[in-house]
């Protein structure tokens, strides 16, 4: 769960980021976000995975509360959160299986359990075929996949997705948002923050519009794919 | 922690030094240099320790009697100078013995001179052994003081020279020792830094997925304790064949020594348990120590 009560965010070269921020994300949800560039989406997601400290405010993570939390304890809190980023960050000297099992040997992990998890979430993203190949010998859209794996191998609560489509082919824009969305209903929230305006109206589901640091809107709304069925 | 991860973390490390193999190898040959010029110097100062104090014991103060004073007051004296803290041995040397002696040094010409000189012009004397030669002019000054002392000739001079390059190999040898650290710990700063580098991407994903400060650091840990160890081990191997070089050279010259007062050098055998444990121990300590403080800064984890 993720609850932001008046969360005022400003940067020391004076620009107000968030102003005053209430946004609440329950257990299970699946949210966009949504915004133009410097709305504060960047911010938003900063401060979930505390790189940032609120100015001002509570921020609420997984039963964590960001302004009280030590720097110690950062690890724990990032233990329960999966991220996606546009540039998919892969290591180019792992292969995929290494790449994924990677996060799991930093966090500790006992190597039999390695062993079984890592192919099960491979397999998840439909990449059986290709775990013993580099990620430059991948398409954009595999390169996501093994992102998205990375991300769930540790079974998150909640995963995050910033712009995970941007640098892909608009095509398989939408098998990554269908992953997510299948992901989102084994229970595990799902917030991804995009600027595609096409995929948000396919999908359809809760938005988050923020601008200006403001939430300009945020409701539930009807997916064109869901109309259909 | 769990022997995978241990393995792991221990992996990493190896790796680091091969994928930075440049920066490693320049870390290696810094902690090389600077073990060997630290053990040279340590090893000579051992050595010269040793030398000067077989000068010392041999280097005695003469304390001459004043004439006929009897044996009863040269027991006295001789009693009230052993007295003394810094005193180590006294000993006899009569004016008989001392003539003798004289006699044996001179030529034949010399000693035809002297035939005929019923009267033996040397004096009795105590010579006096210290224990710590820096003390010597204190002691001799003490010694004048005493009834029945004519006279108290000591190589003061001699021994203050002597304590004299003592301290300044102490000073040098502390500046080469603290200068060397410094430029080791930069050189292995640069190294780690670079290593941090080639390994940003890693490092920024682990700190996504919530590994601990500790866990990132631990290999680069690894990577400047093992560049130490094998700068320590090549320093060793390197140190000892010089070493045994040197001694072989004046094992044999025995003239040296009976001036000297020592038998030998130290052999390499003698030390080679200290030598071994302090240079791994330095090399370890300073690559640890260097990388660790390197990754702390530049990994703002």
């Amino acid at each position: 769960m993720v609850e932001f009560k008046n969360v005022s965010v400003t940067y020391s070269s004076g620009v107000d980021a968030l102003n005053h921020v209430n946004l609440k994300i329950n257990d299970g949800d699946f949210a966009f976000v949504v915004g133009s560039s410097g709305a504060g989406k960047s911010t938003l997601i900063k401060l979930i995975l505390k790189e940032i400290d609120a100015t001002d405010g509570d921020v609420m993570v997984n039963g964590f509360n960001l302004t009280k939390l030590r720097r110690r304890k950062i690890p724990a809190l990032r233990r329960t959160i999966g991220v996606v980023f546009q540039d998919f960050r892969l290591i180019p000297t792992m292969t995929v299986y290494e790449n994924v099992a990677f996060v799991l040997r930093v966090i500790d992990a006992p190597a039999k359990y390695i062993r079984s998890r890592v192919p099960y979430v491979i397999s998840l993203v439909g990449l059986q075929e290709k775990a013993k190949s580099y990620p430059t010998e991948l398409s954009g859209g595999e390169q996501q996949r093994v992102a998205l794996a990375r991300a769930l191998v540790n079974d998150p609560q909640l995963i995050i997705a910033d712009e995970p489509t941007g640098n892909i082919d608009p095509a398989l824009s939408y098998e990554i948002v269908d992953l997510l969305k299948s992901i989102n209903e084994c229970g595990t929230t799902v917030l991804m923050v995009t600027h595609e305006h096409d995929l948000v109206r396919y999908f359809g589901g809760r938005i988050i519009n923020i601008n200006k640091g403001n939430i300009a809107f945020d409701e539930v709304i009807g997916g064109s794919n869901t109309d259909e069925g | 922690m769990k022997a995978s991860s241990a393995r792991y973390l221990v992996g990493q490390g190896v790796k680091s030094i091969w994928r930075n193999r440049m920066m490693s190898f320049a870390s290696f040959c810094i902690i090389l240099v600077s073990l060997l010029m630290v053990g040279v110097s340590v090893l000579v100062t051992i050595n010269l320790n040793k030398i000067i104090s077989g000068i010392e014991d041999q280097s005695e103060a003469s304390v001459v009697i004043k004439d006929d004073i009897g044996e009863e007051k040269q027991q006295e004296l001789r009693e009230q100078i052993e007295a003394l803290p810094n005193v180590a041995s006294v000993s006899f040397y009569s004016k008989d013995e001392a003539w003798e002696d004289m006699k044996a040094d001179m030529t034949e010409e010399q000693q035809d001179l002297f035939r005929y000189a019923d009267d033996n012009p040397l004096p009795d004397t105590f010579r006096v052994t210290v224990n710590d030669i820096s003390l010597m002019s204190d002691t001799s000054m003490q010694i004048e003081t005493f009834d029945n002392v004519d006279s108290v000739k000591s190589p003061t001079q001699f021994a203050d020279v002597l304590v004299s390059i003592q301290n300044i190999l102490m000073i040098i040898m502390t500046a080469v020792i603290l200068a060397l650290i410094v430029v080791c710990l930069i050189i292995i700063s640069n190294t780690t830094r670079s290593s941090v580098f080639a390994r940003r991407k890693e490092i920024n994903i682990m700190k996504y997925v919530g590994a601990t400060n500790s866990f990132i650091r631990i290999p680069f840990f690894i990577e400047g304790m093992l560049v130490g160890i094998a700068a320590a081990a090549v320093a060793l191997f390197l140190t000892k064949f010089a070493y045994e070089g040197v001694y072989n050279v004046f094992r044999n010259d025995i003239d040296l020594w009976s001036i000297l007062g020592v038998s030998s050098l130290y052999s390499f055998d003698q030390m080679s348990v200290e030598v071994t444990a302090c240079y791994l121990a330095a090399g370890a300590i300073i690559g640890a120590v260097g990388s660790s403080i390197s990754a702390g800064k530049h990994l703002r984890v």
